[in-house]
């Protein structure tokens, strides 16, 4: 019951967290339900004392690194090879989407998995690296190249008035 | 530039950097207006994608994401944090039904200060409110009357279910508590305890009321120190 109390407290930074990380809000709202699904299912194996956040946030992560990967097995099975550089962006849905999503967003889906995570766990949720680095599974120094290497390239997306 | 690199540079936006390396970069950033204008870059990009992303956190939770926490919390946890409940659940049909027996009885008989009616609605008196307004499910002895759960309801409110020589959810309303649902109650001598067959009723009264979690312990006192209001 108290799990659920938290949970719920910090619904709304999960929300936003799965937001940074979605192609759009929709996308985010179902990926945030996902994960709050797996961690009530899972809550025996959150550790009481350690951080609810951060569990949950690694959950989060997870299930959407599946879920592309997922997307991107269908996307090779039925697009032609030809169009195999524009995968996980490809399908009309995804550029009547993108219409609609302003620049940051665009910015943000733009840049690979693993710089987008670092991003919008630092700079979008206010992670310390060592948080960020702990959340993701990587050492510190992996997470620190990752956020420059994405830092550079959202300031190049997003053009010098960023 | 200078040997400040950019992995140096965001440190310093992201607040990392040790006092004598942030003293270092801010020196240089100084000397440097190349290194100036690429630490505003990072400043302004940080300040726009928490900005871009910061309206989501503050807008309402959307109700299907609530519902899954609700359901969730409703359904499961009872079991673990109310254990009460489910031991009063395991009465036998025999002595269940004694007690439904006795229970009309009482109702009207041994605590005839109970329940009042007030403006065609029944009102908790006398002990009863007063194991309303004070006692806490966590903290309480063992007396006539129990309180088992501390919950809002839809729209708004407190409300308590209690179990006594009557049984029931009463909901704080005004100066005072509304009783939702009087049974016949497990009575508060031992040999009646368990015959209790109220509870899964008042159970489903509390499922139909709630909205949002059970109150904890810490809830509960909060709750009450506010006079439930």
């Amino acid at each position: 019951m108290s799990f659920e109390r938290d949970l719920l407290a910090i619904l709304p930074r999960l929300r936003r967290f799965a937001a940074s990380l979605s192609r759009d809000r929709a996308d985010g709202d179902d990926l945030c339900q996902a994960a709050l699904e797996r961690g009530l299912k899972a809550r025996d194996q959150w550790q009481p004392g350690t951080r609810l956040d951060s569990w949950m946030y690694r959950i989060m992560r997870n299930l959407w690194i599946d879920e592309a990967r997922a997307r991107q097995r269908a996307a090779h099975t039925f697009a032609p090879e030809e169009a195999g550089a524009h995968v996980g962006h490809a399908g009309d849905r995804d550029v009547e989407a993108h219409m609609m999503l302003s620049d940051v967003d665009r910015a943000m889906q733009a840049l690979p998995q693993e710089q987008r995570e670092a991003i919008a766990l630092v700079l979008v949720e206010g992670l310390s690296y060592k948080e960020a680095a702990a959340v993701l599974g990587v050492p510190m120094g992996t997470l620190t190249s990752r956020l420059v290497r994405g830092r550079g390239a959202l300031l190049e997306l997003m053009g010098e008035a960023a | 530039m200078t040997d400040i690199d950019e992995a140096m540079l965001i440190a310093l936006v992201d607040g990392e950097l040790d006092e004598v390396n942030r003293r270092r970069v801010e020196r240089a950033v100084a000397a440097d207006p190349a290194l100036a204008a690429r630490l505003t870059q990072h400043r302004s990009l940080r300040a726009r994608l928490a900005g871009h992303y910061a309206p989501v956190a503050q807008e309402p939770v959307p109700d299907r994401l609530r519902a899954v926490l609700e359901e969730s919390a409703t359904v499961t946890p009872l079991v673990r944090t109310a254990p009460r409940w489910r031991n009063w659940a395991m009465g036998g049909a025999i002595a269940a039904s004694l007690v439904l027996g006795l229970g009309l009885g009482r109702l009207s008989g041994t605590e005839p200060g109970s329940i009042g009616t007030r403006d065609g609605v029944m009102v908790a008196q006398g002990a009863l409110a007063t194991a309303l307004d004070g006692q806490l499910a966590s903290t309480q002895a063992d007396g006539p009357i129990r309180i088992g759960l501390t919950f809002q309801r839809k729209g708004g409110g407190w409300c308590r279910s209690f179990d006594g020589a009557i049984a029931g959810v009463a909901c704080h309303e005004g100066e005072g508590w509304q009783v939702q649902q009087a049974l016949p109650g497990a009575g508060q001598n031992t040999a009646y305890r368990q015959a209790s067959s109220a509870d899964a009723r008042v159970m489903a009264t509390v499922d139909a009321l709630i909205d949002g979690a059970l109150a904890d312990a810490d809830r509960e006192k909060a709750a009450q120190a506010k006079g439930w209001r």
